[in-house]
């Protein structure tokens, strides 16, 4: 360490932990006084954790270690582990003590003195005071976050043990199995736990080369701490994985294994270079490969700017070629695919690095490394990439539209030229192929369905951290993660399934001092549910916490003016709840960093309508909020009600249909500047479809003097939709609106019918507004 | 000469890596939380970012989500984080880092990554 004057970060690290070390202590003080200040508990981890963090530039073991413990202890109480207490102030004020002793040492002799003792009694102390399930949480280090350190250590130290690798592979009685790379690293405390790390590592069976390096690099002899293990066993071995895991089988977590490869050609730099390929390979490991997000460009331009840094700074600028093609085709399209293909291409031959971890419910689990088919489990798994599927989609819906072509043809072969008999074989054949091609619907549907979980097994990390950061307590429940729906309806489903929780956390949930006065328990409870019922799949969102406040609502949608005197004296609680739905209406009075960054609610139900879905949002105040979105399975074929109204044909969404009702002309009441029915009991507002569409036509009756009235529920209300005739039910592929038409939100889109004609399909939800 | 932003909440981390990185010829610019390294990013492109996780009003996972959304040239990412709770090697580079380093970031390690994704010789 050198003098003080001439080391400025030093100067700075001083004068920022000073800083650090006050707000501690009148954290601590006012946290004496009110233990369940959230805002407070936070506030303190977070300058706990940059004065550990700052703490570690520096070479000072012992104020480290003290920082240390004292972040678990502030970790474990944030995470709800255990309860802050007076005995734990105590000893956090005393560590922080210690440590600003430390730093007028340094201040005076540019070190800090000799605090061993004093650094292991308080470390003691503060690790007494967290709970044994909460132990050692801090250091845990799964196998999958030390992974990339780990290829790299062991593309590093295989170039050291190459012969002996290459001997392995050749040795028959090793054939069939690639020998295997073996890294222990006991924890720092084994020897206190009755451990014998190196009697451990020299049992391993099979072993073919071995070397013992050190975890970390050596302190000083004068801060070397004798009883702290630091060791790293590595070794190469032909026995059986199965073997090497009942070997490891009490410390399975300081072990990593990996199937070594031969090793590739050598180069000027095998570290540097083995180095550079695991950080390319890293690139492939968090690109999903059809995410269709928004910053998949920007996420496969960033790594196109690492691969081809890491290949130029090894001179390999020459696998950079055929680079550039596949990013430019993974930009056009979006999707990562063609940049992943590229990834697994080019590092085959680099070091193995282990399979990422794949979450059981995920179907699409990533094949094992490894050149051998022999590996692949019995039930085989095809991928596939999405554009083939859609492709294979497109035609099954042009073939739906081709099938509808032949009931018209039965019906020409009758009228039109006399031949009953080929009609009726037209319809025959017509039956079969329409079976078929139902299956094939059916079927290319089962491809394309990817289960609920695939979107919320980001939640639970999600809701922690964010919890953690308002320094909330909240339980998530995760019900029907294996409802299943079509895989575009569950992708575009994550933005607004995000946006939702947050909400809920941020606004919907109280601190747990505020929800234990109001005499509930004082963790909330936030419910992600989905089912499937019928051909819609149901998702909905519920949290126990204070709801929505429909004064409140009312009083800010007439502030920003969305609404006037008038339509507030009609509404009632439930409807002035929706009005957050409205654009440019966000009850955040602060802007926050979870929630209220411009995006609202207006932009989930936008999401949802584009997925021809409905948002329901149900509120009690003091009890909670419950959000439920409808969606249809699967936006490839839509069933649509054709209507006859004003002397054309139009398509009305079935979804939205309730029922089909004829109405007598006498039981049309005017009421109010409406017109309305009473159908089971209930006023149903009648709306004629010519006058919605413009058109002069008044609407037809038929010879009863009834009118067709078809009954749809358009955000939670039956509305009969009047029109002149009914004419069927029919799947159609329905394909949106583009060019000049698009900005028509009147209609949903337009279908192609067998006959050549095309039907246009209303958007109930536009045209009744 | 190559311009790497430093963004992290703790003024000695930043002097610390800027010392690094400056010492071996980069030029820096500093922020000390996610919205401010936004609007670094968005006024004037970078080489390289060397991003915290926590930080306070935008972390560095937001911040990486929303830069990786931009419609701009892009720069690798280095994510540094004291290891532990909220050091999730995985969740960084789903947020659109490009590798993942654990703090404290030896001097040589840190410059070792810097020049690695920057292509420059060794």
């Amino acid at each position: 360490m050198t003098t003080l004057a001439s080391n400025p970060v030093l100067q700075q690290f001083l004068q920022e932990s000073r800083e650090g070390l006050e707000g501690i202590a009148a954290s601590l003080l006012a946290l004496e006084r009110a233990p369940d200040d959230g805002a407070r508990m936070d506030e303190l981890f977070r300058v706990v954790h940059t004065l550990k963090g700052n703490c570690g530039l520096f070479d000072f073991p012992d104020m480290f270690r003290v920082i240390h413990a004292a972040e678990d202890l502030m970790s474990a109480v944030r995470a709800g582990q255990i309860a802050f207490g007076g005995g734990m102030a105590d000893a956090l004020l005393d560590a922080m003590d210690f440590v600003a002793q430390q730093m007028d040492d340094i201040d005076v002799a540019g070190r800090p003195g000799n605090g061993h003792t004093a650094a292991a009694a308080l470390t003691a102390r503060l690790r007494a005071l967290v709970p044994a399930a909460a132990a050692g949480a801090g250091d845990m280090r799964t196998p999958v976050e030390a992974a990339a350190p780990q290829s790299a250590r062991m593309a590093a130290a295989l170039t050291l043990a190459e012969p002996a690798v290459r001997a392995a592979c050749a040795d028959p009685a090793a054939a069939g199995a690639a020998p295997l790379w073996v890294e222990y690293a006991p924890e720092p405390e084994c020897f206190f736990k009755g451990e014998d790390p190196l009697y451990q590592a020299l049992q391993l069976p099979g072993v073919v080369w071995r070397r013992v390096t050190t975890a970390d690099a050596w302190p000083a002899a004068a801060q070397l701490d004798p009883y702290r293990c630091n060791l790293l066993f590595q070794a190469v071995t032909t026995a059986p994985r199965a073997a090497v895991e009942e070997h490891f089988r009490y410390v399975p977590e300081q072990v990593w294994i990996a199937p070594v490869e031969p090793p590739a050609a050598p180069c000027a730099d095998p570290e540097r270079a083995a180095e550079a390929f695991a950080i390319v390979r890293a690139q492939g490991e968090a690109l999903a490969p059809d995410d269709g997000a928004p910053w998949v460009p920007g996420r496969v331009l960033a790594a196109l700017a690492t691969i081809r840094g890491c290949l130029r700074a090894i001179g390999r600028a020459d696998l950079l070629d055929d680079l550039e093609v596949c990013v430019a085709a993974a930009l056009e399209d979006a999707a990562a695919t063609p940049l992943l293909a590229w990834i697994e291409r080019h590092t085959q031959g680099a070091a193995a690095a282990p399979p990422p971890p794949v979450p059981v419910a995920q179907p699409e689990a990533e094949p094992k490394f490894g050149r051998r088919a022999d590996d692949q489990p019995a039930g085989r798994i095809l991928k596939v990439e999405q554009a083939k599927v859609d492709r294979l989609m497109n035609l099954i819906g042009e073939m739906v539209v081709a099938r509808n072509g032949l009931p018209y043809l039965a019906g020409r072969a009758e009228n039109q030229y006399g031949a009953r008999e080929l009609a009726r074989e037209i319809k025959a054949q017509h039956a079969v192929i329409n079976r078929i091609v139902d299956e094939m619907q059916d079927a290319i549907m089962q491809v394309r369905m990817t289960p609920m979980s695939f979107v919320f097994q980001r939640f639970p990390r999600l809701v922690r951290d964010i919890a953690r950061r308002l320094g909330k307590e909240v339980e998530l429940v995760l019900e029907g993660e294996t409802t299943e729906a079509d895989k575009n309806v569950i992708e575009a489903l994550a933005d607004p399934l995000v946006h939702i929780v947050r909400n809920a956390l941020d606004h919907g949930m109280e601190q747990p001092d505020e929800r234990r006065a109001a005499g509930k328990p004082a963790a909330g409870r936030l419910v992600l549910a989905a089912r499937q019922e019928a051909d819609r799949v149901v998702i909905e969102v519920a949290d126990d916490g204070r709801g929505i406040d429909p004064a409140r609502i009312r009083q800010k949608a007439h502030a920003k003016g969305l609404v006037d005197e008038a339509q507030l004296g009609r509404m009632s609680d439930q409807e002035a709840v929706n009005l957050v739905f409205l654009p440019g209406f966000s009850t955040a009075e602060a802007v926050s960093d979870l929630s209220g960054r411009g995006v609202g609610m207006d932009a989930v139900r936008s999401a949802v309508d584009g997925l021809n879905g409905t948002v329901q949002l149900t509120s009690v105040a003091g009890r909670g909020t419950r959000l439920q979105l409808t969606l249809p399975l699967s936006m490839a074929v839509s069933s649509v009600m054709i209507v006859e109204s004003g002397g054309a044909r139009y398509g009305v969404p079935m979804d939205l249909v309730v029922e089909t009702v004829r109405v007598p002309a006498g039981a049309v009441h005017a009421i109010g500047q409406r017109e309305a029915a009473v159908l089971r009991g209930r006023i149903v507002p009648l709306r004629g479809l010519n006058e919605l569409l413009l058109l002069p036509d008044t609407q037809r009756r038929n010879d009863a003097d009834e009118l067709a009235v078809l009954v749809l529920r358009v955000q939670g209300q039956n509305l009969g939709l009047v029109i002149d005739d009914f004419c069927g039910v029919m799947e159609v592929i329905l394909k949106p609106m583009a060019g000049i038409l698009g900005s028509l939100a009147t209609y949903a889109g337009s279908a192609l019918l067998g006959d050549g004609s095309v039907l246009m399909v209303i958007n109930p939800k536009e045209l009744l507004q | 000469m190559k311009q790497i932003l430093i963004v992290d909440d703790a003024a000695t981390v930043r002097m610390y890596h800027r010392a690094i990185v400056e010492g071996a010829g980069y030029g820096v610019t500093e922020a000390v939380n996610g919205v401010e390294a936004l609007e670094r990013a968005l006024d004037a492109a970078f080489d390289l970012y060397i991003v915290d996780v926590n930080m306070p009003q935008m972390d560095g996972y937001a911040f990486l989500r929303a830069l990786r959304g931009q419609d701009m040239p892009q720069a690798p990412a280095i994510m540094v984080s004291t290891e532990g709770e909220d050091g999730d090697r995985r969740q960084a580079l789903a947020a659109g880092a490009n590798l993942y380093l654990v703090k404290p970031a030896r001097p040589e390690g840190l410059l070792r990554h810097v020049r690695l994704l920057l292509g420059e010789p060794a």
